[in-house]
């Protein structure tokens, strides 16, 4: 009796295993704009663009440069990014191959300027940071502002106003 | 690149039905060569869809490249191109490398034309800095099925799957719909999690501890949660089989109480994350 063990892969479906790592998916929903990926990927598939003037974030993911070391399933915090078990990625274009998400940059609620990070990167940090241990007030107040802001508001915040007034007669008897 | 092959149907009146291969090493690790071997043994068997390896490119329709196109063979390549009859010509990719350089792609030994970034979309590199490409087929290496899928997607078998995705975001709406309110605090979860990927890896993480924060929601709805937490997890533990697992739960659930705890009291420890 002859038994056929030739598969008959092109004309039935077939299907890898669940652990294999297939080809990476961003999932849209769940992206958040960090950038972890970027920095894990050993061969840059994954890159950042930062448009200030727009106000955009692209995360832009390409199957064609991919080596499906799942390092950026492991770093991403918020798990969007997944290595699928789909293998056919076989295409005529290269085109097909990219991935693009593009996040809104948070407005610095002070000067008005786009920050570098996204409005749903603040979202994390806001539910991930212990409430117990820091300073809520300043937190609260600080976390929607750009980097220069920040600076800026905690610098006035911490120097009083009595001390402005001694530092700046201070200054002034030693310019004199 | 696209139109000679079509104009090569065309001309003849009838689709590419049988197709005599050239395997070319371009510099690659043998990943990729080893997974072409796989094809032509009886469990793959290319030679049922009428493609045959052949052992030189003046019989050879299609050329199937492998690697990332170091300078050292760029003139190999070449030349066996050139061998090729004029028509139809066809240049397949195998691999990662093939298509965009793959991990290699900023050596200093790849051929590359001048002018343009690596990090352009679609990435440069690989083959098609040379010779026009028809089929890219990424994987590192791609699994025999993939270049099956690959080759008949030359001969016009199965139909292409990969298209672009471009997702825009309008609202934080489509953000907030996917948090889902765990029952322990983020924070918590989060070193939780770091310490899971510590134990039995990032793929199995989240799996697990989806299964401990299940347990942790019963634990808590009784009096004494600390000795109900306990009791529930050494009752999983009897019908777990697998032994990483059962070893993880119990440091996820000594790591709880220390992490909750130092929370609770505002003291400074270490978190995993």
């Amino acid at each position: 009796m002859v038994r056929v063990i030739t598969v008959k892969y092109p004309l039935k479906e077939a299907k890898a295993p669940e652990e294999y790592r297939g080809i990476p998916y961003i999932d849209p929903q769940r992206c958040i704009g960090c950038g972890a990926c970027r920095n894990a990927c050993p061969p840059n598939a994954i890159t950042r663009e930062i448009d200030l003037e727009k106000g955009i974030k692209r995360i832009v993911l390409d199957v064609g440069r991919c080596i499906r070391c799942g390092r950026c399933e492991e770093v991403c915090p918020s798990g969007a990014i997944k290595l699928t078990n789909v293998f056919e990625a076989a295409s005529r274009q290269r085109e097909n191959h990219v991935e693009i998400v593009e996040l809104k940059l948070l407005r610095c609620s002070r000067c008005g300027k786009y920050t570098e990070f996204t409005e749903r990167q603040v979202m994390l940090a806001l539910e991930i940071l212990p409430r117990e241990v820091l300073e809520v007030e300043a937190l609260d107040k600080r976390i929607w502002l750009c980097r220069d802001c920040r600076r800026e508001t905690a610098l006035s915040d911490a120097v009083d106003k009595e001390w402005k007034w001694y530092y700046g007669k201070l200054v002034k008897s030693i310019w004199e | 690149m696209v139109s000679s092959l079509k104009a090569y149907g065309s001309k003849r009146g009838h689709k590419l039905k049988s197709v005599r291969v050239f395997h070319v090493n371009s510099g690659a690790c043998n990943g990729c060569d080893i997974e072409l071997l796989d094809i032509l043994t009886p469990f793959y068997d290319i030679e049922r869809l009428g493609v045959k390896l052949v052992s030189t490119p003046r019989h050879a329709h299609a050329l199937l490249v492998t690697g990332p196109l170091t300078r050292k063979t760029a003139s190999a390549v070449v030349r066996a191109y050139e061998a090729m009859p004029p028509e139809p010509r066809i240049v397949i990719a195998v691999g990662t490398c093939a298509c965009s350089g793959g991990i290699f792609y900023d050596s200093y030994a790849l051929y590359r034309r001048i002018g343009g970034s690596m990090f352009d979309v679609p990435r440069r590199g690989g083959i098609s800095e040379l010779i026009p490409v028809h089929i890219y087929i990424p994987g590192c290496p791609p699994r025999p099925e993939e270049i099956i899928y690959g080759i008949s997607l030359l001969l016009e078998l199965v139909n292409e799957r990969v298209s672009k995705q471009y997702y825009k975001e309008e609202s934080l709406e489509d953000y907030k719909l996917t948090r889902r309110k765990s029952p322990i605090s983020e924070r918590l979860k989060y070193s939780l999690r770091e310490k899971t990927r510590h134990i039995v890896g990032y793929f199995d993480r989240d799996r697990v501890l989806e299964k401990f924060l299940e347990i942790v929601q019963m634990a808590e709805k009784s009096e004494n949660p600390r000795k109900r937490l306990s009791e529930l997890i050494d009752e999983y533990c009897a019908k777990e089989e697998d032994s990483r697992v059962r070893e993880c739960l119990k440091i996820l659930e000594r790591d709880y109480w220390r992490l909750k705890n130092a929370l609770l009291s505002r003291e400074e420890v270490i978190y995993w994350i």
